[in-house]
């Protein structure tokens, strides 16, 4: 068990950091900076300590990218608990799947996987509090009630949680708990802030990127800028001579450069000469190029009295997280130990294990904040390479990737041509529903299963994918596949819309088939005054998703003036199941449509010569604040199971503002990001 | 290598560096203030913002041979004792999500709100375009510099 005098030695941690910022799993908290309170912590399990002070300190096993999972999960915990809210802090629990099981982060799955978990966590050890008040009282548990942290006996005495850790410790752990009905909750549906936003805003929050340890070398990477090409000949001379350089060496990604600090580590990347093999020469347009011609497979729908067919263009996207991939690794002969933040700390520790020769158990990931992911930080290539690098320095090493290295080595979203065709009845129902999805890299033509991802009643629909060979490395990016085959379907929708003569809301409404989001696509509708007259050069967009366990509705308005496009006004509608912090919520569908407008307007990856042509936030456009509209985000609860938050802002935004644009001009946005120029 | 001697939150602090380095690495990796962040290294996205006599400046901008006897002031020292009224009303309106780039936006923010006591939507936009947020934060910043403007009067 390592003690808190080796932690600190590990992190050099500024102006010191308070108890919800510490690192480590719950076994090196037991023995933390509490002092004596901390001495006889009550620990049912791994994932909840009890101090004697009162605290509650929850093990967080899932990673914060900034959708708020360390706040959501604890607040879970708290809530069956009955803790007091004000005394429950959370801690990070390190990459290590033996304890904590699969800790990956993503597909919106931390509440959807854990609530159940979580939740009889509280409530097990909430009943073992019970337990021994009630033991001390010499009363039934039955006669016991619990609140804000405290034990309440018959006659109306009560101990607090803290006075009970001792006793709850001898209590054996019950075998099966109830938990709260909803109509119980007292935390779970209250706005919480989120829990870290004191650090945040004091500097004192720790990203992997702030880590510092004694002896620590700062290392960047030159990497190919043709995927797929190595180092042939490395001249290193004015590099090494760059003062404050301690190192030169090719990994198996680049070139490292290592030396005391991260500038003189920038200032010898530049100076490197490096020779690359040559590699594939793929460009965005040849693969555009491809994928249309590779659009053949299509369902074969029944014959109407109308037939429309459209393509879609979509393009690659980065993930251009705020904080840039980083790690510390720390490589001995016999241990490990590596500062990140990862979104899937578990794999990386037999990850790490793998490359070292070490068991699992003698590698130590401490995760830390995510400043950002969407997907990015899944692959825990950047901990390999730091890994590599420290092993061969034989001293703690940070690898930083610079911007310019995120920008054009990310695992992009993949581009895709989207081939949708449709069949309409004389009432201008469709009949039928074809939808070729194609990607850059993509597998062979095949069925994409039963899953159409079409919440409309269409007698005959279906969805294939096909792709073609790309040297462009891709990955998951924010709500994955749905980032592109809903925004053309509901892009297609409206169009379908427009040619059956209909009113775009009312259209999907007399189709959709998805009672719960019918519902809030009715609301949304409602809210945002749909059909209202707009002003010239204005217009209204609508669209609707369901997935990851929640439903949404989008209504956008949008003008188009002066060969430009701004978004005026976005109103959503949010069916989140029973929702746990609607503060969160709220955080993530305004975060969600941000990137819709991102996506939507600006950000595009392209590719020539088979290099990325973009470098930085200069020419990888974002949102900044004049973009953001005025929105206003409703949440309705339906009751149902807790949904997912992090993915579900995303998917209809782009296609409700492409629709708007439609409203708007009269013209149709058949590829993103879109250009007025590119209208049809 | 020279030796500079820069004031940084009231503390004079002395470090060996390379003239051209950036104030950003020299807080960073010399001085172990690491609550000014890096995100693009080429002025353009803000997250390294301090302030510099009070106003805004782009840590990754600004070679530590530049810096002088003008007064750093990093997110670490804006509030001193108390909260800064910008960092309550951050906490308040619950601005962070991944919380990287927001050093940058309150040290932007406080650098605005002093020139521009009571500032409309329009001013705020335009003050805050220079600092990005990944997340898309904008409008709870917004709300929060309007929070922060009317606690300071």
């Amino acid at each position: 068990m390592k003690t808190e005098v080796s932690r600190r030695s590990f992190l050099q941690l500024i102006g010191g950091v308070g108890a919800s910022f510490m690192l480590g799993g719950f076994a090196t908290l037991a023995c933390g900076e509490e002092g004596a309170s901390a001495q006889n912590p009550f620990a049912p399990n791994v994932f909840l300590k009890i101090d004697p002070d009162g605290v509650c300190t929850v093990s967080i096993a899932r990673s914060d990218m900034g959708q708020g999972v360390r706040t959501t999960l604890a607040m879970l915990v708290a809530e069956e608990l009955d803790a007091d809210w004000s005394m429950v802090k959370v801690t990070q629990a390190p990459g290590d799947r033996a304890t904590y099981g699969g800790m990956g982060t993503g597909g919106s799955s931390s509440v959807r996987g854990t609530n159940q978990q979580l939740r009889r966590v509280g409530a097990s050890a909430r009943a073992m509090l019970v337990a021994a008040a009630a033991k001390q009282w010499g009363v039934e548990p039955s006669a016991c009630r619990t609140e804000a942290g405290k034990v309440i006996g018959p006659d109306g005495k009560s101990l607090g949680y803290g006075a009970l850790t001792a006793a709850a410790k001898a209590i054996p752990i019950p075998t099966d708990v109830k938990l709260k009905d909803r109509s119980e909750f007292k935390i779970i549906g209250k706005p919480q802030n989120r829990v870290d936003n004191l650090d945040v805003v004091t500097g004192k929050a720790v990203y992997g990127a702030d880590v510092r340890r004694e002896g620590m070398l700062f290392a960047v990477c030159l990497r190919p800028s043709v995927f797929g090409s190595k180092s042939e000949t490395i001249d290193d001379a004015k590099a090494r001579a760059v003062p404050g350089v301690v190192d030169v060496f090719a990994i198996s990604s680049g070139v490292a450069v290592v030396a005391s600090n991260t500038w003189a580590a920038l200032k010898g990347r530049e100076a490197l000469e490096v020779k690359w093999t040559e590699g594939p020469t793929h460009s965005t347009a040849s693969l555009r190029e491809a994928l249309k011609a590779a659009a053949k497979d299509h369902h074969t729908m029944p014959e109407g009295a109308k037939r429309l067919t459209a393509n879609y263009e979509l393009p690659y996207l980065a993930h251009a997280t705020m904080e840039t991939l980083n790690a510390v690794a720390d490589v001995r002969d016999d241990r490990v130990e590596v500062c990140t933040g990862s979104q899937s700390p578990d794999s990386a520790q037999n990850n790490v294990a793998r490359a070292t020769g070490l068991t699992a158990d003698k590698v130590e990931i401490h995760n830390l904040l995510l400043g950002g992911g969407f997907g990015r930080k899944f692959s825990n290539e950047w901990i390999g390479e730091a890994v590599e690098i420290s092993k061969r320095m034989k001293k703690p090493v940070q690898l930083l990737w610079s911007r310019e290295c995120d920008i054009q080595h990310d695992l992009y979203r993949p581009m895709s041509e989207h081939v949708l065709s449709a069949t309409l009845d004389a009432e201008g129902k469709p009949l039928g529903f074809s939808h070729q999805y194609l990607q850059a890299p993509g597998r062979g033509n095949g069925d994409y299963g039963t899953n159409t991802y079409l919440p409309y009643e269409v007698p005959s629909a279906g969805l294939r994918s096909a792709g073609v060979p790309s040297s462009v490395p891709t990955g998951a990016w924010r709500s994955v596949e749905h980032s592109q085959i809903i925004v053309a379907n509901e892009c297609f929708i409206d169009e379908l819309a427009h040619a059956a003569g209909k009113d775009p809301f009312e259209f999907r409404k007399s189709i959709l088939k998805n009672e719960r989001l019918l519902k809030v696509l009715i609301s949304a509708a409602e809210k945002a005054q749909w059909g209202k007259t707009m002003p010239k050069g204005s217009g209204q967009g609508i669209a609707c998703f369901e997935g990851y366990g929640s439903r949404i509705a989008h209504v956008v308005e949008v003008t188009v003036k002066d060969d430009a496009i701004r978004v005026d006004r976005m109103v959503a509608v949010v069916d989140a199941g029973t929702t746990i912090n609607p503060r969160g919520v709220e955080a993530q569908i305004q975060g969600g449509f941000m990137d819709g407008i991102a996506t939507a307007l600006y950000a595009e990856i392209n590719i020539d010569g088979g290099a990325v042509e973009e470098s930085n936030w200069s020419d990888y456009g974002w949102t900044r604040m004049s973009d953001t509209p005025k929105m206003e985000i409703f949440i309705e609860d339906s009751g149902g199971a807790f949904g997912g938050m992090g993915e579900v802002g995303y998917p209809s935004a782009p296609a409700a503002i492409a629709n708007a644009v439609f409203a708007a001009t009269g013209k149709r946005v058949r590829k993103f990001p879109i250009r007025l120029s590119e209208l049809v | 290598m020279a030796t500079y001697k820069i004031k940084v939150n009231g503390i004079t602090k002395t470090v060996e560096a390379e003239a051209e380095m950036p104030l950003l690495w020299a807080l960073r990796d010399l001085m172990g203030l690491t609550g000014t962040k890096y995100g693009c290294g080429i002025g353009s996205c803000g997250s390294c913002t301090v302030l510099l006599n009070g106003e805004s400046a782009r840590s990754c901008q600004t070679a530590i041979s530049d810096v002088g006897d003008k007064e750093v002031v990093t997110i670490e020292g804006l509030g001193g004792k108390e909260l800064h009224p910008l960092q309550k009303a951050w906490v308040e309106h619950d601005v962070p999500q991944c919380g990287f780039c927001q050093a940058g936006q309150i040290m932007a923010a406080a650098a605005f709100l002093k020139e521009t006591p009571n500032p409309t939507d329009a001013e705020i936009d335009e003050a805050m375009n220079a600092i990005l947020c990944r997340c898309g934060t904008y409008p709870r910043i917004r709300e929060a510099i309007k929070a922060a403007a009317k606690e300071m009067k």
